[in-house]
């Protein structure tokens, strides 16, 4: 059986190519040290500090409801120029100033402005702003005596505060799958190519698809390792979480790298040279490694650009494991990438077997 | 004897080059067939176009009585090939690579029986790049030969290899001619041709130029015979050119030499003119390197 020996030819070349094998596991794993060290660990409660100069009923009310959230550390302060220092030196994350005379304002069927001041580069800040927001609004009601006529009863479901290295590991994982697989096919067909090795199966009666799926074959196996060897290294030593069902997230780590890997096997076909498929390797991976959310989230990408970049099939697989592994959702809960990943598997694969030769 | 390669009309083309300009032969079954020419002449053209790795611009290949347009892997199931100058997959072992090219064919030979007979049995568990030159040489035939081929192709086998690596290879080639095996072979080395073929069929830029047994090619020059002999007193130049069948004398540090269209005529007039004075009496055939520059004027190796 031709596939059954070229699968065992590939797997020994994998796993004896140290220096590949080891830059497999280790350019992903930089990362994963690197991030995890700055932002692994529990999540920590953002500081709140109080400046309460109403000082009256209504503000030691609120400031009590404020203390039983989950989200912060409520911590009283006096001096307000100091508390701004701290949010800007982001010592503290908030600060929320209490009017003087709050009792009294509302009493009288006024407003009272509380002064909300966060650093604008904080990213959780619109999630507090919006908590702390319902919150005053559900005091309004309440102070008013007006009826409700609308709940909204929250039900957490997540068992944990998420980290931003939960939000950076599953982009992590494919990250290191994509550039080993578009890298390192590229550079291996090119080398065969160089050295004859492709010609050398031609000469034989071997069929192209026999080759082309044992190596496929054999780097999908490979690429469950890395995953498992990234995700795994992330939740061990960072305290990261992955939720999700394990099954479904293999299968996209799987869909997607065959995606990367059809574009290896295109790019190996059209190098004349391993210098050359590497470096057209790099041009593809590198710039699709830092658009497709690997590190931040999309959003703040211009509008065009956005356009595009979600197109990628490294946003369409990011945003598939993030998604699952975040907040436990099953796959088909995110139809647009699924079936966005799905053609761009089906279309690179029908473009690599077209542009593939031995010759 | 059944021919078993035809090549017919074979033409090929690349852009505006003619690599192979209208070339026609048979090889029959259980000869050693050589392609001979410089680089450049076509012959590796010629053979990767029989082997169904090139598709001919024109012209009709039979290799075994199948059409190698029609049927390519149906040859390539029946024939071995070894390239110029390819390499093998840097990771596998000589055995795991023949046992993975063992795999692409129907039948095929034992790993270790086919390390043996190349003398790299001890070398079974390294990697190629590991051997010597020779080795790698002896390797790659051992490759072709994975799967029991009827008809195995070498391009310059012996290039680049030292001499005594050289003869190893060709004592290789003689035992696959042993085995009832047809060979293909180019090289551009005369004595190679010379020893190991046939027929010889001589290529220049791109033309078949002759093809025939290497004595009957050298036979056929005007001169095939050189005599050489040594001579205490230098003998009349116009005396040498009077002798029987000579077309050419040359006497240089007391040596004369005699281009002879036939050695059996002009050394018993040689010997009846200089008398017991001669010495170091050696007569040489003409080689295939003297046919190439009478047929075209230029040394094959330049």
């Amino acid at each position: 059986m031709p596939f059954v020996e070229l699968f065992k030819a590939n797997i020994r070349t994998l796993l004896r190519n140290r220096q590949a094998l080891f830059w497999s596991m280790a350019f992903p794993l930089i990362f994963v040290f690197v991030f995890g060290l700055f932002f692994g660990g529990d999540a920590q409660r953002a500081t709140l500090l109080v400046v309460d100069r109403a000082d009256d009923a209504l503000s030691h009310q609120l400031v009590a409801q404020l203390e039983a959230l989950d989200s912060f550390t409520v911590q009283p302060s006096t001096d307000e120029a100091a508390a701004r220092q701290a949010v800007r030196d982001g010592d503290a994350s908030y600060l929320l100033v209490l009017p003087m005379g709050m009792a009294s304002t509302t009493g009288a069927g006024g407003t009272a402005s509380a002064l909300l001041v966060y650093d604008q580069g904080n990213a959780s800040a619109p999630v507090v702003i919006g908590a702390v927001g319902r919150m005053l609004d559900a005091f309004n009601l309440e102070a008013s005596g007006a009826p409700r006529l609308l709940a909204l009863e929250p039900e957490g479901v997540q068992g944990q505060e998420l980290t931003y290295f939960d939000f950076l590991l599953p982009g992590f994982v494919s990250m290191g799958i994509m550039t080993y697989s578009i890298i390192g096919i590229a550079s291996v067909i090119a080398l065969y190519r160089e050295q004859k090795v492709l010609k050398r199966l031609l000469a034989s009666p071997l069929r192209v698809r026999h080759f082309f799926a044992s190596i496929v074959v054999a780097h999908l196996l490979l690429s469950m390792v890395q995953a498992v060897v990234i995700a795994g290294v992330g939740m061990a030593l960072f305290g990261a979480m992955v939720r999700g069902n394990l099954g479904m997230l293999f299968l996209v780590v799987v869909l997607g790298n065959t995606v990367f890997l059809s574009i290896g096997f295109i790019i190996g076909a059209l190098s004349r040279t391993v210098q050359a498929a590497s470096g057209l390797g790099n041009a593809v991976a590198m710039p699709m490694m830092f658009l497709s959310g690997t590190f931040f989230p999309r959003d703040s990408l211009p509008a065009v650009l956005k356009a595009v970049v979600d197109l990628l099939p490294l946003s369409a697989m990011v945003d598939l494991l993030r998604g699952m592994a975040l907040d436990a959702r099953p796959l088909w809960d995110f139809p647009g990438a699924l079936a966005l990943l799905l053609a761009w598997a089906v279309g690179t694969a029908l473009v690599a077997v077209r542009v593939f030769r031995f010759s | 004897m059944p021919s078993v390669i035809s090549v017919d009309r074979l033409i090929k083309r690349y852009n505006h080059l003619t690599a192979v300009d209208g070339v026609s032969f048979t090889v029959e079954r259980g000869e050693v067939f050589g392609i001979l020419g410089p680089n450049g002449a076509g012959k590796t053209t010629t053979l990767e176009c029989i082997e169904g790795l090139q598709p001919p611009t024109s012209g009709v290949i039979t290799v075994l009585g199948m059409d190698v347009a029609r049927d390519p892997r149906g040859v390539k199931a029946r024939i071995g090939v070894q390239l110029q100058a390819s390499s093998y997959f840097d990771y596998l072992t000589l055995t795991e690579i023949l046992e993975l090219f063992g795999a692409f064919y129907p039948q095929r030979a034992k790993p270790l029986d086919l390390l043996a007979r190349m003398g790299l049995e001890s070398k079974a568990g390294a990697r190629v790049n590991q051997l010597s030159g020779g080795q790698k040489q002896r390797f790659s035939v051992a490759a072709t030969l994975v799967s029991d081929p009827e008809i195995v192709f070498l391009d310059e086998p012996t290039t680049g290899l030292d001499p005594q690596a050289r003869r190893n290879l060709w004592e290789v080639v003689q035992g696959i001619h042993a085995e009832g095996r047809t060979v293909v072979l180019t090289t551009h080395y005369m004595e190679e041709a010379q020893l190991l073929c046939d027929r010889v069929a001589i290529m220049d830029q791109g033309k078949l130029i002759a093809l025939d047994t290497p004595t009957r090619l050298a036979e056929a020059l005007p001169a095939p015979y050189t005599v050489r002999a040594a001579t205490p007193t230098p003998l009349d130049p116009d005396s040498l050119l009077g002798l029987d069948a000579v077309l050419d004398a040359e006497t240089a540090n007391g040596t004369l030499t005699l281009q002879s269209s036939d050695a059996t005529r002009t050394v018993p007039a040689l010997i009846a003119l200089a008398g017991a004075g001669l010495g170091q009496l050696e007569v040489q055939m003409a080689t295939l390197e003297d046919v190439f520059l009478a047929m075209t004027g230029r040394n094959l190796r330049d």
